[in-house]
């Protein structure tokens, strides 16, 4: 299929072990999965996806600063001319237990395609990534 | 300077000085004359190695949650709520992530934000921005001995500031503050910024002031056998005693199966303290057990459930403390309420248990010994490859993949290492990367995972590593297919 995805976890953020399974569950669903691994700054995932021509852009953030770290990273993706890109989001994305709803309103208007509570498990992003790309199964 | 396991000299450390308490303005407010002052002035019941020696001598628990928000009378408020409500014995101070990698510039960000919102914007007490004058305040509105738990590499500044704030504990280390915290800081920096911040203990000690240091027992939290952190914790220890640290508690975090805890802490305290006589150190040694630190389930009764038997273990295996997990885990920094109900949950089963410790057996005089003697073949290869030097066996060592912690994100860990569960949910390595364990202790382990392989009809695999990782979120302890 050959869709490329840039992987990795954002700000100041050490959760390793998430990412190295999101990076085997992709890859074994079938994508190109460029994983920029963790503590990774917005410039980062960016100019990862413009040398890999990337298809989306899969933040997480786990550590509860996801919030801060997210802002401004679909301006700055428009700026560097990666229009339209896929901005996914998912993990422990807010200090605290919240009420999911506000949670991803408030992702949804920074931007972000789709944004996943804890503990999602990697399949429904895959699925869904499908989805938005056109991939049939 | 060179980093070589040596006590540094005053001069050394004074040059150094200079230059750490120039990182942010706050630094210039420590006076180390003033701090060793009020430090001296710091109540019984208030001092952290005073209490962890009663609780030694008395034989029981304490309970010590972890807990921090951005701004100061936030913080203080939780923090008194954990201890009139939540009965704490020992109260924490977590610092939050900008902190821990010294931007504390993104802190005032944080600290302006969290005004404007209402609510914490921060995930932990950015105790370098609040200053000795803010760490104070804390300080004297509780009535419990205060530590700094944290993850920061470079905690120069941050050991400084609380100390001289009458917080008379510091956790971390030069590897477990490092490795699983962060990406591309060398481990010859780690060590020497932490070689700084046991000297500063050590400097206290000379004074006739007593600071508990605690080595992070857990690491990343996922799968570490036994023997990998008990190394880890052993060689900290004697870095800091090195650097004239007299009191330390050395740590473990549960991997859940009971004889193997038991059996981890056991050879934790009596190999470490056979190092440390080795070595000629005189150091007072105390113990903490934490709870499950890998991924947790989300319901909260079951969180509970989970948490109860990091109490019971942690009893039975007679830890100084215990480190308290809370029902909001798996989603989120807890409200002060959820925290409180993980230190009662906790409490109340530590009462229960009170006196209990699990009799010796064949199955745990075994593991001991295993733990024991892999935990020799780690260290004893340090120091071989460090010729003698044990702070330059350990760069050495994470080169060679000698240590090597699982899952760490760090570039400076060879990450080859792969653990997983036995069919009895003891850690067992799978892949031992270049870890030093004679042929026979290899073949145990593969025989452990073939009886669990068999059982599960499957074949030894990366699968069961990812299983694994999910199970206890998903209400068990071993990984089945299809669970
Ligand atoms: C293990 C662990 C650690 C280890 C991490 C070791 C390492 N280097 O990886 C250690 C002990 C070092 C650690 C440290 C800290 N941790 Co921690 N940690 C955990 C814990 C217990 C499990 C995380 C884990 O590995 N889960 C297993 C993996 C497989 O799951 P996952 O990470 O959730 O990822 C999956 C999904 O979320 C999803 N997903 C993730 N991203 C995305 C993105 C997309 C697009 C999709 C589709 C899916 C997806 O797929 C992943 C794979 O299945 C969680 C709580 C929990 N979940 O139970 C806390 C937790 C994440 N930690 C937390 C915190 C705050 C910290 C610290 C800041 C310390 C502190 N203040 O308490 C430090 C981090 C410092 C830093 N600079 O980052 C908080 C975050 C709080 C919040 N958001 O409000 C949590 C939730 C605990 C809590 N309730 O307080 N931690």
């Amino acid at each position: 299929m050959g869709k490329t995805v840039v992987l990795g976890v954002i700000g100041a953020d050490c959760h390793a072990v998430g990412n190295k399974i999101l990076e085997r569950a992709f890859s074994d669903a079938g994508f190109n999965v460029v994983n920029i691994g963790v503590m990774c700054s917005q410039e980062e995932f960016i100019s990862a996806a413009i040398e890999t021509n990337a298809d989306a852009i899969l933040v997480s953030s786990l550590y509860g600063h996801g919030e801060i770290d997210c802002r401004g990273l679909r301006e700055k993706c428009d700026e560097a001319g990666l229009k339209n890109i896929l901005l996914y989001a998912g993990g422990n994305l807010v200090v605290g237990k919240q009420e999911w709803s506000d949670v991803e309103k408030r992702f949804k208007e920074m931007g972000f395609n789709r944004v996943y509570p804890p503990g999602t498990s990697p399949e429904v992003g895959i699925n869904d990534l499908k989805h938005d790309l056109g991939i049939e199964d | 300077m060179e980093l070589k396991n040596k006590k540094w000299t005053e001069e050394e450390f004074f040059k150094v000085r200079q230059e750490v308490l120039n990182h942010w303005p706050t630094g210039k407010d420590v006076d180390l004359e003033k701090a060793a002052e009020y430090l001296k002035k710091v109540p019984e019941h208030k001092s952290f190695p005073a209490k962890l020696k009663k609780a030694k001598e008395e034989g029981i628990t304490l309970a010590q949650p972890r807990a921090g928000v951005a701004l100061i009378e936030d913080h203080i408020n939780l923090l008194k709520y954990l201890q009139d409500v939540g009965e704490a014995d020992l109260l924490p101070s977590t610092i939050d992530s900008y902190t821990r990698q010294n931007r504390y510039n993104e802190c005032e960000i944080g600290l302006e934000e969290s005004r404007k919102a209402g609510r914490s914007m921060l995930n932990g007490f950015p105790a370098v921005n609040h200053g000795v004058e803010g760490c104070k305040r804390v300080f004297e509105a509780v009535d419990l001995p205060l530590q700094a738990r944290h993850g920061t590499p470079d905690a120069r500044l941050l050991s400084e500031i609380i100390h001289a704030s009458g917080w008379t504990s510091n956790e971390g280390g030069g590897i477990s503050y490092n490795i699983p915290y962060a990406k591309s800081v060398s481990l010859e920096k780690s060590l020497l910024d932490w070689q700084y911040c046991d000297r500063l203990v050590g400097l206290y000690e000379e004074m006739g002031i007593s600071i508990n240091r605690e080595p992070f027992g857990p690491l990343t939290g996922t799968l570490v056998p036994p023997s990998i952190s008990n190394a880890v914790a052993i060689i900290e220890g004697l870095l800091a005693a090195e650097q004239g640290v007299k009191n330390i508690t050395l740590g473990y975090g549960q991997c859940g199966n009971l004889v193997q805890d038991v059996a981890a802490m056991k050879a934790l305290e009596e190999q470490a303290n056979e190092y440390f006589k080795m070595y000629g150190y005189d150091v007072y040694l105390t113990t903490v057990f934490h709870q499950w630190m890998g991924g947790f389930p989300q319901d909260e009764a079951k969180a509970f459930g989970v948490i109860s038997w990091g109490s019971a273990t942690a009893a039975l295996a007679g830890a100084t403390k215990v480190i308290v997990k809370t029902p909001h885990e798996a989603v989120g920094i807890p409200t002060k309420e959820a925290n409180a109900q993980g230190i009662k949950a906790t409490k109340q089963t530590l009462n229960l248990l009170r006196g209990q410790r699990l009799p010796m057996s064949k199955e745990l005089e075994e593991e001991i010994k295993l733990i024991k003697m892999e935990t020799k073949c780690i260290i004893d290869k340090v120091f071989e490859v460090g010729k003698g030097d044990l702070a330059q066996g350990v760069v050495k060592a994470f080169e060679m993949g000698i240590l090597d912690i699982p899952f760490a994100p760090s570039k400076y860990n060879a990450g080859r290492i792969l653990p997983a569960r036995d069919n009895n949910g003891a850690v067992r390595i799978l892949e031992f990367g270049n870890i030093p364990f004679t042929q026979e202790i290899k073949d145990f382990h593969r025989k452990q995972l073939e009886e669990r392989a068999k059982v599960e009809k499957r074949e030894v695999g990366f699968q069961m590593v990812v299983d694994d990782i999910y199970a206890v979120g998903k209400g068990f302890l071993v990984g089945r297919p299809n669970m």
